[in-house]
């Protein structure tokens, strides 16, 4: 695990569903998981509407939109695909959410890379 | 024109039951108005409306997503809207309510309605504050702050939106209904407040691409910094996610604390806004962090100075 930050085990994300983990206390920037037609996805919690990103769920853990087909940002409503990242519609349309490489291991433990948490976001 | 400024905002929404927890969560009151819509009010009444997006009571959404359905102001009488409605009829349809209120589209395709206004009068201390050298505002025993005091929006500040064209939007708000100019940020837009209204802005025009367009966020007044900290605080704890605050704002001077929304928009928390007359002089600054505000300000978890050096 030397050099990855441990965020959940696989069975905390249920289907169509997803979670933010801050992936150290103190980091920058959560990283959701959210887990569609049984495949895990993780991208940064950062908006690529501004520079450094922003913030996208409207609650803990709130970052579908109401229909639970995209995963959306409750700042000004854009809405990205679960499975490329690509903003779909919204201020943001053309960019993508950065994606995270998530490793399952043996435990069944998700991880990612450490240098995750001193990530800002948005990354041009 | 004596408009007092925005009543409601109606919004057409998703996930109706998210947003009726966040609404009152944030510290409105839900008044049921009919079978499938919802007003959550401020103290005085104002607030915000919302159905379904599928509720066929809803003015027609925009061309984007964005859930923003109409905008409601407020007039001091009903010669007011006798007034605009004269003027409107010159170059749109305008309808006549039953209540008598009028519903018009703006040259942007914005939803209006102008109606008497349904403020009602608030009779409240705004916060107070001792300071050496001026006159003691709490008396002897008056506490500033205690677990249980109040900390609810006392009325519908400002709306800010996403327009394609800003001076379009100008000139319909400033040249045919009687707005005033009291601050720009260059590269973003114009602050307004109406004439019946001496806050420094109860609109804000952000210029965007047309694919924005709609609200970008509505806020509401509290009594104070204090109490303007003391719902933000609240509501982080309740797992509610912040955009941006709190802070102070320069143009407007008001204190500001922004927060994600299931509405698509930001809701802010602000309090102790300038105030402008006649003779005030609009200002213009680049927008940016400089100009935007005072200061800026984080949350973060309770933390006291406690235990040895090796933090025991």
């Amino acid at each position: 695990m030397s050099g990855r930050l441990r965020l959940c085990h696989r069975d905390d994300i249920a289907e169509g569903q997803a979670r933010g983990f801050l992936p150290l206390p103190g980091a920058r920037r959560k990283v959701i998981v959210v887990r569609r037609a049984g495949t895990l996805h993780a991208y940064m919690d950062a908006c690529p509407h501004y520079a450094g990103g922003t913030p996208m769920a409207w609650r803990e853990d709130a970052y579908l939109d109401g229909t639970g087909q995209h995963i959306a940002c409750h700042a000004h409503g854009a809405l990205f695909d679960i499975e490329t990242g690509a903003c779909l519609s919204g201020p943001c349309l053309g960019r993508k959410l950065t994606r995270v490489p998530l490793r399952e291991e043996e435990d069944g433990g998700l991880s990612v890379p450490a240098q995750v948490a001193g990530r800002a976001g948005r990354e041009d | 024109m004596n408009i007092v400024g925005p009543d409601h905002l109606v919004f057409g929404v998703e996930d109706l039951e998210g947003s009726k927890q966040y609404l009152e969560d944030f510290g409105l009151t839900p008044v049921q108005i009919d079978a499938t819509g919802w007003c959550f009010e401020a103290l005085d009444g104002t607030g915000v409306i919302i159905r379904h997006r599928d509720d066929p009571k809803l003015p027609p959404a925009l061309p984007t997503r964005n859930m923003l359905r109409q905008q409601v102001y407020g007039v001091a009488d009903a010669t007011v809207l006798d007034q605009i409605e004269a003027e409107m009829s010159r170059d749109r349809r305008v309808t006549r309510l039953a209540d008598g209120g009028l519903e018009f589209e703006d040259d942007l395709g914005f939803s209006l309605r102008f109606q008497v206004t349904i403020r009602r009068a608030l009779d409240m201390p705004a916060e107070k504050i001792n300071a050496p050298g001026a006159p003691a505002q709490r008396g002897p025993n008056e506490l500033g702050v205690t677990d249980d005091m109040p900390a609810l929006p006392r009325t519908l500040s400002h709306v800010v939106l996403f327009v394609p064209d800003i001076d379009k939007a100008v000139d319909f708000f400033v040249g045919r209904l009687g707005f005033v100019i009291t601050d720009i940020l260059q590269g973003a837009g114009p602050f307004l407040r109406p004439g019946g209204n001496d806050d420094h802005h109860t609109n804000f025009f952000i210029r965007t691409p047309a694919y924005m367009q709609g609200c970008e966020h509505l806020a509401f007044h509290m009594g104070g910094p204090t109490e303007l900290m003391v719902a933000g605080d609240r509501f982080t704890r309740k797992g509610y996610q912040t955009f941006w605050g709190p802070g102070r704002h320069r143009f407007g001077s008001n204190w500001f604390w922004y927060f994600n929304s299931p509405l698509g928009v930001h809701f802010e928390y602000d309090a102790d806004m300038d105030k402008h007359d006649d003779s005030w002089v609009a200002r213009e600054a680049p927008n940016g962090p400089e100009a935007s505000q005072m200061f800026l300000l984080q949350w973060r978890e309770k933390w006291a100075p406690m235990g040895g050096p090796e933090g025991k």
